[in-house]
């Protein structure tokens, strides 16, 4: 169950497990293992370093209100270490920027997802009947919804915007957390430490609070980590759809948008940005997945 | 209902289904009937008089409260119709009969390519666990899973497209006009969709291999009679290991729909997820609500079929009732 609410995240393919853990041989298999977390772990921080922190205390120009007198400048310019786009603002700025927008995006909607979705799946698992019937029906609506036809809707009806693509992307995030929270309680819900909580006169809300969602955690927080670079992959559709975040604010996906119509000029304008969406994607995906190989072991 | 397990367990899901339907449709309505200006808006254009304009939301049938034209749609539905497009007054069911074709080559296209890819190399892989080959194919394709589609998409329009001239960029040629035609339009945007597609069917198919050459019975019965590995897995285990991939690629046809919707935009293809942009961008609900339609019926038989080939593929599976 676990594994099939992973794989109808819609839009995205969700890594699967790659089996067993490979067997900790001897000092090279943990050093192996150990590699394989803190590698992508200190890409991520170095990611997050970049887009949240080094505009603010490096020699960071502004990402919009470039002069035009600056434009089309080429890479390793004075003052302009990628270079500047047709209007003057500088590629390396918007970059980061743009990561920014994604992060920010990427983390809303799967904190919120992880709160709600864990929250309303744990409940259905808890409850069962025709309560998580109906929880769950309504859930397969949401996932069986076009995404598509939502998005446009919110962008159309309220503006694109940040906080708008949040909205549209929390429709996909809430029941793909809430169907891994639900099933990860199923499981947890024959133990022998819950039937002792329910023996003893332990309340739902204060079983389903202290015994439950603690259990649950590690997958559902395993799940986020892939669910970044899935969000990050969809937040980059929408605005190149138009639909996320609207320019000259960059984002990635809007950058690569803008970068599709001069691609035989200069495919630099498209070529960077996708490979800063690419590296940040392996990045979440590497680290989330070894999160659950150790969860599996 | 009675009889066969397979057909009870059938009937079930597909009573399941039905309200799953209802629910995208109406909510579909609900939604379409929230944007701004609707489609009488959208053909008269933005110099039109209010007179004009309530006129032809009357002929349209626009003015009905929501609940109504919902149920004009259902009794339409059942009667074998999903009505007429508010722009172009043809039928939806043709308008859906041209398009769907191209999506349908589409991904049947790039799910042959992935598997024609994954197949080999998960078998390859699974011959050493954790040998060379084994590592850089989980690496390559922990990178391919990584890459977005309309990444990926742009890219490959770049090097086959722009620098090498080899394939279109753009474009449609209809198989009936030229096959080989056909064929290089659509490569381009089948491989866009199929690299992801294959690197995720590669690492399920090879941990699902391992998995049985360590665990099961009939593998150590296997080796003791003296076969090798590499028999083992294309006789034995591939064969036990297919039934997984078989749901996985039934499963991810759902999704592919709306993958098909970006790619369709970038290479320009007249298949069901461009009607669909275009539908919402002129607000003609009845065919945003059959594309609509036609995309949920498909994801629920997607996961119906699924469910059902795990079951009726692999006899170990039981439709238990309780479960």
């Amino acid at each position: 169950m676990a594994a099939r609410a992973e794989l109808t995240v819609p839009g995205a393919l969700a890594p699967v497990a790659v089996g067993p853990a490979p067997a900790a041989a001897g000092r090279l298999g943990r050093l192996r293992a150990v590699g394989g977390i803190w590698v992508p772990a200190f890409l991520v921080a170095a990611i997050f370093f970049l887009c949240f922190i080094w505009p603010l205390i490096g020699p960071v120009p502004k990402p919009t209100g470039g002069s035009i007198l600056d434009a089309n400048l080429p890479s390793f310019s004075p003052g302009h270490l990628l270079g500047t786009d047709a209007t003057g603002n500088d590629e390396w700025s918007r970059l980061l920027y743009g990561g920014r927008a994604s992060l920010e995006i990427a983390l809303a909607v799967n904190g919120l997802g992880l709160l709600f979705g864990g929250l309303l799946g744990a409940f259905a698992g808890y409850v069962s009947g025709w309560r998580d019937n109906v929880i769950m029906r309504v859930l397969d609506v949401l996932i069986a919804f076009p995404s598509l036809v939502l998005a446009v809707a919110i962008a159309e009806r309220l503006g694109p915007s940040q906080v708008h693509a949040i909205w549209a992307l929390l429709f996909f995030s809430i029941p793909a957390f809430a169907r891994i929270a639900r099933a990860a309680t199923l499981r947890v819900r024959e133990q022998n430490y819950i039937v002792a909580a329910g023996l003893s006169g332990t309340g739902h809300t204060r079983t389903l609070l202290r015994h439950i969602a603690p259990n649950i955690l590690p997958q559902l927080v395993t799940f986020a980590f892939l669910g970044m670079g899935i969000t990050i992959v969809l937040e980059g559709a929408l605005s190149f759809l138009g639909l996320g975040i609207p320019p000259p604010a960059p984002s990635w996906g809007n950058m690569i948008a803008a970068g599709q119509g001069i691609l035989s000029a200069q495919p630099k304008f498209t070529m960077l940005p996708s490979a800063a969406l690419f590296i940040t994607v392996v990045a979440f995906n590497l680290l989330g997945e070894s999160l659950r190989a150790r969860g599996d072991r | 209902m009675s009889g066969s397990p397979l057909l009870r367990f059938v009937g079930r899901r597909l009573l399941v289904a039905i309200p799953v339907i209802f629910g995208v449709t109406f909510l579909t309505f609900v939604v379409v009937s929230h944007l701004p200006g609707n489609a009488a808006q959208q053909l008269l254009g933005i110099n039109a008089t209010p007179q004009e304009l309530h006129q032809l939301s009357a002929q349209l049938g626009l003015d009905k409260p929501l609940l109504t034209r919902y149920g004009d749609w259902l009794h339409g539905l059942v009667t074998g119709s999903l009505g007429h497009s508010l722009a172009s007054g043809q039928s939806v069911t043709s308008i859906l009969g041209s398009d769907l074709p191209v999506t349908f080559e589409l991904i049947a296209y790039a799910l042959l390519l992935s598997l024609l890819c994954a197949v080999p190399v998960a078998l390859l892989a699974a011959r050493r666990p954790n040998g060379l080959f084994d590592r850089t194919s989980m690496v390559v394709s922990m990178a391919g899973l990584s890459i977005a589609n309309y990444v990926l998409a742009l890219l490959l329009v770049y090097i086959f497209a722009v620098k090498l001239n080899w394939l279109p960029a753009l474009g449609w040629v209809p198989p009936g006009k030229s096959l080989s035609g056909n064929i290089k339009t659509l490569t381009l945007p089948a491989i866009s969709i199929a690299l992801s597609l294959m690197c995720f069917y590669t690492r399920l198919l090879r941990s699902d291999l391992v998995g049985q050459l360590q665990g099961e019975d009939y593998v150590i019965t296997a080796r003791a009679k003296g076969a090798g590995t590499w028999r083992i897995l294309v006789h034995h285990t591939l064969r036990n290991s297919v039934f997984g991939l078989i749901t996985a690629v039934a499963l991810n046809l759902g999704t592919l729909l709306g993958v098909t919707v970006i790619i369709e935009q970038i290479f320009g293809l007249p298949g069901i997820g461009h009607e669909l942009l275009s539908a919402i961008n002129s607000r003609d609900v009845p065919v945003i609500e059959g594309a609509v339609f036609v995309f949920a019926l498909l994801v629920v038989l997607a996961n119906l079929v699924a469910d059902v080939l795990y079951a009726w593929l692999d006899p170990r599976v039981r439709y238990g009732g309780a479960s």
